[in-house]
């Protein structure tokens, strides 16, 4: 166990540099080829974004006014995050696949592969978090001392997901049923986390605190917290204890596997 | 004369786990009641390798060089036994293969030779030799997926001769192109051994090749070793098992 972290330390120290390097490629792979490019990282979630506006405002006529704020600002404060997540949970599955030519055609530490593709994604998070505060702006809401704790939720996000992306990426490669799996459960988790609704506002009590050990939650509602409902992440000390045990858990599990394949997927891959 | 040990095989032993189905590998990884087939690819092989040296490995398919060479890359990792490699490895194994295809090929000399852990620095004092090697005209600035195979081909083949390896690993790589380019190649590995400080480990199943730029031979059969020696002995021992 203490020998295979030391070894995804190591991997990571000696390919530094690297790691920036193939993020910055992934990143300009993912949106060069098309003729629009960059626009497309921006204009996909503000699509979506609009379909949800338009479904509960418009059709369900369900979107009220959250805590002073409109209902799309709030939507938007719980898609920031998801949008990140969503990319990771499915794309992460599939990256050190993604990658094989690293891998087998060459001596490339398979422990950095996830790491650099979450780097490049949180790249583009970057940008979005920019246009939501800018958003935000121009409806008149000017950013506030509440939203220097984004970057607390935004690591805890980004650690979770690396993680994630080595236990699953890895899985991946040994079955393509895992990857599917994942890819449709994708779906479900964005509705049985809280992007489109307040978990705090569930009812029961027990239903409540499963949905926490869930990082999709806990992270969505903390960007929440931090736009909208204006509370400080340690005024949720139940939501931080969940996310640690679930990250602790898929840490033991992703050194575990890690510890047991790596080895063996390229002779596999 | 440096005595100077770069690659050295103790006991190495490779086994690869053969599997029904994907679906009892995977099962395999919360049980160790599935069953499997072993395949021996190296079977408890040890030989040394000196600076400056060139090693040719005969053997019919499935003999096991190619896993030889990708554990020597660190592709492949060995089931038991050690295997020390001292110093920068380039393998000139599947050349095509390895390329981002969707960025040009001036990108990807940058991408290759940094994960090969070269600095920036280092990269740019090579790449107008790569690009003049590759011959690759305007097309440099082009994405790879409009490179023909052979394109791609000298594209990997230039970078490789140019990344100043200590070892040099050729897997029948010498036989892509047209006749120019492999005039070229075989020219340019021929001045790379010149200065002796490269090793060359040479994979192919022509022999004229194999006795033109090494001195000596390993002849492999299912995995062990047969014959250990020098080059011309390798190829009449080769030849007569081959009978």
């Amino acid at each position: 166990m203490i020998e295979a972290v030391r070894t995804i330390v190591q991997e990571h120290k000696s390919y530094k540099k690297q790691i920036f390097k193939l993020a910055k490629s992934d990143l300009i792979k993912t949106y060069n080829g098309a003729a629009l490019g960059w626009a497309w990282a921006v204009v996909k979630p503000m699509v979506t974004l609009f379909v949800f506006w338009f479904g509960f405002t418009v059709g369900l006529r369900a979107g009220k006014p959250v805590n002073g704020y409109p209902y799309f600002l709030w939507l938007v404060g719980g898609f920031l995050p998801w949008f990140f997540m969503q990319d990771v949970i499915t794309g992460g599955s599939s990256c050190i696949r993604k990658y094989k030519h690293l891998v087998t055609k060459m001596k490339f530490p398979i422990s950095v592969i996830p790491t650099y593709y979450n780097i490049s994604h949180i790249y583009v998070h970057f940008v979005l978090l920019a246009i939501s505060i800018a958003l935000f702006a121009t409806f008149g809401y000017m950013p506030d001392i509440y939203l220097l704790q984004i970057p607390v939720y935004m690591l805890m996000m980004f650690a979770f997901f690396v993680v994630w992306s080595l236990f699953a990426g890895m899985l991946s490669c040994v079955s393509k049923d895992f990857h599917n799996l994942v890819v449709s459960l994708s779906r479900a988790i964005f509705w049985l986390s809280g992007i489109i609704y307040n978990v705090n506002s569930i009812d029961n009590y027990w239903v409540r605190l499963i949905l926490k050990f869930n990082p999709v939650t806990v992270i969505a509602t903390g960007y929440r917290n931090a736009f909208i409902y204006k509370v400080w992440f340690f005024e949720e000390p139940l939501d931080m204890c969940c996310y640690l045990i679930t990250l602790i858990v898929f840490t033991i599990l992703a050194i575990r596997t890690f510890k047991r394949l790596r080895k063996e997927i390229p002779d596999i891959l | 004369m440096g005595k100077e040990v770069v690659i050295e095989f103790t006991n190495v032993t490779k086994e690869y786990k053969l599997y029904k189905s994907d679906k009892a590998r995977f099962k395999a990884l919360f049980s160790k009641k599935v069953p499997f087939k072993v395949n021996k690819a190296v079977n408890n092989l040890s030989f040394k390798v000196e600076r400056g040296e060139s090693l040719a490995f005969f053997g019919k398919n499935g003999a096991g060089k190619s896993t030889i060479l990708k554990m020597i890359t660190g592709v492949a990792f060995p089931t038991s036994g050690e295997i020390m490699v001292n110093g920068k490895v380039c393998a000139l194994l599947e050349l095509g293969a390895g390329f981002d295809l969707e960025s040009s090929g001036r990108d990807n000399i940058y991408l290759k030779c940094s994960l090969m852990g070269m600095s920036d620095e280092e990269i740019a004092a090579v790449e107008p030799e790569i690009i003049e090697f590759a011959d690759l005209g305007d097309y440099i600035d082009q994405p790879l997926r409009s490179y023909s195979s052979g394109m791609k081909a000298r594209l990997g083949f230039a970078i490789s001769v140019n990344s100043q390896p200590d070892i040099l690993i050729c897997d029948e790589a010498l036989s892509v192109g047209d006749k120019e380019f492999r005039k070229k190649c075989r020219k340019k590995v021929a001045e790379i051994m010149a200065d002796k400080s490269v090793t060359l480990l040479f994979v192919t199943h022509s022999t004229t090749t194999a006795r033109e730029f090494c001195e000596k031979g390993i002849v492999l059969k299912k995995g062990k070793k047969l014959f250990e020696g020098d080059i011309d002995e390798a190829i009449t021992f080769y030849e007569q098992e081959e009978i």
